[in-house]
This record gives structure tokens, C-alpha cells and sequence, in this order.
């Protein structure tokens, strides 16, 4: 019994004393985790002074481009600086640098990594936060788990979504869940300019006709949508993309048209001074108000100054619709806007 | 033979006062790690008071605002000496990002009260800050001591 009170004390003594000698601390507390992020580190060679780090660093006077002295080999390199002493750390400037390689590092953890999606697709599916009631419709229908509620919002995992459409038929909000086609926007850009030009000129050719409604009246008229249809199919030959975005794009067009009668102008000029782009100026040569429709923004303020109501100002609807005939032909709706004449 | 006893004791017991004046609380949050079992502060005989009159090292965080302009050295003035001033985080030393156009931040502090040292950060790692105090307070307190007993 003695002996083991013995060891007790002995193990304790020689411990305790270990632990008094050695208390304190290892290195081990000054480790930084490999995911931390620190101040940025710049490769000056890379750098092609583009400003993108020091536009969108939030702190000022943390990140500064400067530039070497020239010698007379070269030219002397330009280059981000960071002051240590406003740095946040944030890793934004490394984010934004567009140089190939990255001019700064800051952390691997923030670089964006895109969505991978093994699933050969012309759409991405995505919801839009903004319109989503959070029926959670989709997520139920979504046979692989790939809707998910994350932050009070309802999110698409785009790395297991296997794009098989059900969520699209199954929502409820016209427009909360999208099927975006991701490839060739440009295009698609392409084909909206397209309805857009072709739409406007059309009305414009129609500009005796409106003349003759007045006040709340509507003026009404139908184009056919085989030439467009065609048109667009000349831009991306995809029958399926292409009438969905033309539908769309019809669907929801507003244009706005500022209509000139050169019979009524007195050439007061009252609207080339008045006009925030500069598209209206006066020839002095033809003694003529021009007007550059390319400039215009159709902000209507010429429309509301001109004394003489020589400049109308007209807003158009379009509705993309089925004949009985299945013909498909898109409904146009132009209405004079009252704008002056409430004022007056 | 007492000079070194004062030595010995300075640089082994050292005393800390935090004071914010006016940032956004990080660096506050920090130091309080510090204290964690973790990081352990007071294994290196750093004792936190947040009292200035047994203070040996006076922690600034925070850029300086209109409030803190006169207290800030009153708190200094009432630090016994030898005293030794380290400003924690980025906003003593530049104002960070409180130093916008129009900003009603007075940064740095060193405009207010000298500081012997500077940790960079938004905030500063609790390693960073426990390193800077450990590499620069032993000694400043005891040089300064030296200095003071002559």
C-alpha cells in the first residue's frame, strides 16, 4: 500500500513539475491554417496595369499601382503595392486581377470556381429569387435532389442537376424558374436587336395612320412572324432557341417611339438645347432640325418641350399569338402618349 | 543587483489596458481570444486590467474619433511609467476604411500619443497580436525603465 501511495506521489511530483517547467505554449499556436488568407503577395511580371485591383479594393490607400523607374534597357515594370497598414485582407483585388497568371494571390479559397456540369445542355436551369413564392414545387419534382432551400432562398446545385426540365413545368410563377440558354448570348443579343429593328420600322412606316388617332385611342395592327423567324434562324440555326427567345423577347417588348412631323417644326430649336445626348442638332445649310436616331434615348423630353407638337411620342405593345389558321402572327398596340397633354 | 531583480520583473509581468477608440470591434474580439485557452495570454505573464494606472502596455484599437481625441491622452497621462503603446489592427495606423472622403475618423494615433509599435491586420491574427507584444514589451518596458531610473 505504501509503495503505491508512493508511485502516486512520485508520478505526481514528476509530472507536476514537467507541467510547471513546460507550461507554456508550442509553436503550435502561431500555425495559420492553409486556408487562411493573407496579404496579398504580387508577381510584378505578370502585372498589365489594368487598375481592376485598385477599383475594387474597399479600404483606400491599401493597394496602389506604381511604376518602376525606366533604365535604359526597358521600360520600368507597373505594379500593385499593398500597404500592410490599410489592407483588409479580403482577397477582392486577387479576385478581380484578369491577368494570366494572377499578378496577386491571396488564398486559394477565393478564387470563383465555376459550376461544373457534366450533363451536355443548352439550358441552365436557375431560379430568380426575386419572383420564387417557395412553393418548394420543384424541390419535390426534382428527382435528384438538386433544389435546395440555402439562406432563405431556393437554389439550383448546378453540379448534380441533371437538366430534365420538371421544374420548369411544375412551377407555378410564370418566369420564377428559368431555363436560360447559356451558349451564344451574343446571339441571342443579335436576334433582340433584330425584333426590335424590325418592329420599330414597321410602326414608323405606319406613321400616317397614326396620325389619325387621338387621345386615348389605341392603334392597332398585326405583322406576320414567318420573316422574323426565318431572319433569326440565319443568326443561330436552333428552331427550339430561337423561338423561345423571340417569344420572350416580343412578349415583354416596350418600345418607344419618338415620331417627327417636319410640317408643324417652326425650327424654334427649343429641343436640340433641351436634349441630354446631343442627338438633335440644326443644319444650318438645309435649314432643318436633324435628328440622330442612333443617339437618341427616347427620354421623351424633346416631345415635352416642343411648343408645336411636331415631335409625338408613342409607346408600343406586342403579343405573339395564334391565328385559327395556326398562322402566328404578333398584335401591335400603339398608344399617343398624354404626357403634355396632362401637363397642359 | 536590483536593477536586474527590476529587469527580471518588468519583462515578466507585464500589465495590458485595451482601449477602442471607435472601430467596429474586431480587434477587440481578437484580444479576447487571446485570453482562450488556445492562445493562453497570460502563461506569458501578460495580465489584462483595462485599467490604465497599473498599466505597462497601453492596446489601441479603433481610429480615432472626436470623442477619443482629448480622452486618449488622458488615459496616456494617467499610464505609470514606463509605458509602452501598441496600436492593434489597421485603424490606429491608417483609419482602414473608416478613412473614406468626408470620414470623421482622426487616425493614425500616433498623431495623439507616441506608439512604439504597429500590428497590421483587419483584424490581426491573436498569434500576430500575442507575437508583436511578446517581441517588443519586455524589452521597450525594460529599456525604458533603465532609462527612467537614471
Amino acid at each position: 500500500m505504501t509503495s503505491f501511495i508512493n508511485y502516486i506521489y512520485n508520478f505526481a511530483r514528476e509530472t507536476w513539475l514537467r507541467g510547471f517547467v513546460n507550461s507554456k505554449s508550442k509553436e503550435d499556436i502561431a500555425d495559420i491554417p492553409d486556408r487562411f488568407r493573407d496579404f496579398p503577395k504580387v508577381e510584378k511580371e505578370y502585372c498589365i496595369a489594368c487598375g481592376s485591383c485598385t477599383a475594387s479594393c474597399p479600404s483606400p490607400n491599401a493597394i496602389k499601382l506604381v511604376r518602376d523607374s525606366d533604365n535604359e534597357e526597358s521600360q520600368g515594370l507597373t505594379f500593385p503595392i499593398i500597404n500592410k497598414s490599410s489592407c483588409i485582407r479580403c482577397g477582392f483585388c486577387a479576385e478581380v486581377c484578369p491577368s494570366e497568371p494572377k499578378t496577386l494571390y491571396c488564398g486559394e479559397n477565393h478564387f470563383i470556381q465555376e459550376d461544373f456540369n457534366i450533363i451536355p445542355s443548352k439550358r441552365k436551369y436557375v431560379i430568380d429569387d426575386y419572383l420564387c413564392i417557395k412553393c418548394h414545387k420543384c424541390q419535390d419534382v426534382c428527382e435528384v435532389g438538386a433544389i435546395d432551400l440555402k439562406n432563405n432562398r431556393m437554389v439550383v446545385n448546378q453540379s448534380k442537376c441533371i437538366s430534365c426540365g420538371k421544374c420548369l413545368s411544375v412551377c407555378p410563377v410564370k418566369g420564377a424558374m428559368k431555363g436560360v440558354f447559356i451558349a451564344n448570348l451574343e446571339e441571342q443579343k443579335e436576334i433582340i436587336q433584330l425584333v426590335v429593328d424590325t418592329l420599330e420600322s414597321y410602326i414608323e412606316s405606319k406613321q400616317d395612320d397614326l396620325k389619325e388617332i387621338h387621345d386615348d385611342k389605341l392603334f392597332l395592327s398585326e405583322i406576320d412572324f414567318e420573316p422574323l423567324f426565318k431572319d433569326s434562324l440565319n443568326i443561330i440555326n436552333d428552331e427550339e432557341l430561337v423561338y423561345e427567345v423571340l417569344e420572350k423577347a416580343i412578349n415583354r417588348l416596350n418600345i418607344r417611339l419618338v415620331i417627327w412631323d417636319s410640317t408643324l417644326c417652326n425650327k424654334c430649336q427649343l429641343c436640340v438645347g433641351e436634349c441630354p445626348t446631343g442627338a438633335i442638332s440644326f443644319d444650318n445649310e438645309y435649314d432643318e432640325i436633324v435628328r440622330n436616331k442612333d443617339k437618341c434615348l427616347r427620354c421623351s423630353i424633346c416631345y415635352q418641350t416642343c411648343p408645336f407638337s411636331a415631335i409625338k411620342y408613342y409607346s408600343a405593345k406586342f403579343n405573339l399569338d395564334k391565328k385559327d389558321s395556326g398562322e402566328e402572327v404578333i398584335h401591335i398596340t400603339v398608344k399617343e402618349s398624354q404626357l403634355a397633354k396632362r401637363r397642359a | 543587483m536590483l536593477k536586474t531583480l527590476k529587469d527580471i520583473v518588468r519583462k515578466s509581468s507585464i500589465h495590458v489596458c485595451i482601449v477602442n477608440c471607435g472601430g467596429c470591434n474586431g480587434c477587440d474580439v481578437e484580444l479576447v481570444a487571446c485570453l482562450s485557452p488556445r492562445y493562453d495570454l497570460e502563461q506569458y505573464g501578460i495580465y489584462v486590467h483595462n485599467n490604465p494606472r497599473e498599466a505597462d502596455v497601453i492596446l489601441v484599437t479603433g481610429a480615432v474619433t472626436e470623442q477619443w481625441r482629448e480622452n486618449l491622452r488622458r488615459i496616456y497621462a494617467k499610464a505609470p511609467e514606463p509605458k509602452v503603446v501598441v496600436a492593434v489592427g489597421n485603424c490606429p495606423q491608417s483609419g482602414d476604411v473608416f478613412a473614406q472622403e468626408g470620414g470623421r475618423v482622426l487616425a493614425p494615433v500616433s498623431d495623439f500619443i507616441p506608439v512604439d509599435a504597429a500590428i497590421p491586420g483587419c483584424p490581426p491574427r491573436p498569434s500576430e497580436i500575442l507575437d508583436a507584444i511578446l517581441a517588443v514589451a519586455p524589452g521597450a518596458i525594460a529599456a525604458k525603465g533603465r532609462i527612467q531610473d537614471k
